[in-house]
């Protein structure tokens, strides 16, 4: 079956970049890591029926995201040519233990239940046109709300990231 | 067909993952970076859900959606502090970052 194969390829490339991303030894491969990551999420995305949610997190996290996540390292890099310093602190092992023990728990609490019997038809197709009908009648209040937020955190970015010169 | 456990534990184990980003990492930026990841997995956990066992509610999917909005507003927000803090401190490392005022 394509679509076993499929998931098994993506679900590598996704576990496989995300420890990239918490392991590599420079920011910038880390984050182009991150970008693979986001990628392959998107790519689940299509493999549940919901392009949408694909589309959308192509758009703002392989688009937004990246770029600001670049920029920013860029910006915060340390004296360019020093010694390379340690991107992990001393407490990395006892974090490996917390992440190892939660995927344990994550993993055996989903392997333990049981599901209801409708998860075993398979993921349907979801149309945009109902999906904007639920973003925009269903949960309109929501929607204006994180519009707001959004607005909110702009310009709440703008101001903390302005150069002052009486500073 | 891939049956809905799958993407469950993938999506624990990627946030297992940005746990451990974010628990282990120096830098405030890849700090972010581990937000990210459990964002994300917490987004696919609920298309997942949404695909496979709410059909013809999209609760799931909008709720990702709404992920989606509040991460990039919570990415945004945060560089422009990362960005702030070293212009003023000249380091973007979360152990040193330990004054509370100045």
């Amino acid at each position: 079956m394509a679509v076993e194969v499929l998931w098994w390829l993506f679900a590598f490339l996704i576990v496989g970049t995300a420890i990239g991303v918490v392991t590599a030894r420079t920011v910038i491969h880390s984050a182009l890591f991150l970008l693979a990551s986001l990628g392959g999420v998107a790519a689940m995305y299509v493999l549940l029926l919901v392009e949408f949610l694909a589309l959308v997190q192509i758009l703002i996290y392989g688009g937004a995201v990246a770029v600001l996540v670049l920029l920013a390292l860029m910006l915060t890099r340390q004296a360019a040519g020093g010694e390379p310093v340690s991107l992990n602190g001393p407490q990395a092992p006892f974090a490996a233990l917390a992440g190892i023990a939660l995927a344990a728990v994550l993993v055996g609490a989903v392997v333990a239940s049981s599901w209801p019997a409708a998860a075993a038809d398979g993921p349907v197709d979801v149309p945009f046109e109902q999906i904007s009908e639920a973003l925009f009648e269903d949960f309109g209040a929501t929607f204006i709300l994180v519009s707001i937020l959004l607005l909110v955190a702009a310009v709440g970015a703008i101001i903390l990231a302005r150069q002052e010169d009486a500073d | 067909m891939v049956p809905l456990e799958n993407f469950l534990a993938l999506s624990g184990i990627l946030f297992a993952i940005g746990v451990y980003g974010v628990l282990a990492r120096r830098s405030a930026v890849l700090v972010l970076m581990g937000i990210e990841l459990m964002l994300n997995a917490v987004a696919l956990n609920f298309v997942a859900f949404a695909a496979y066992l709410d059909p013809g509610q999209f609760a799931g999917v909008v709720i990702a959606v709404f992920i989606i909005t509040v991460a990039a507003a919570e990415v945004g927000l945060a560089l422009a502090i990362i960005i702030r803090y070293f212009r003023m401190q000249a380091t973007s490392n979360v152990d040193e970052a330990a004054a509370l005022k100045w």
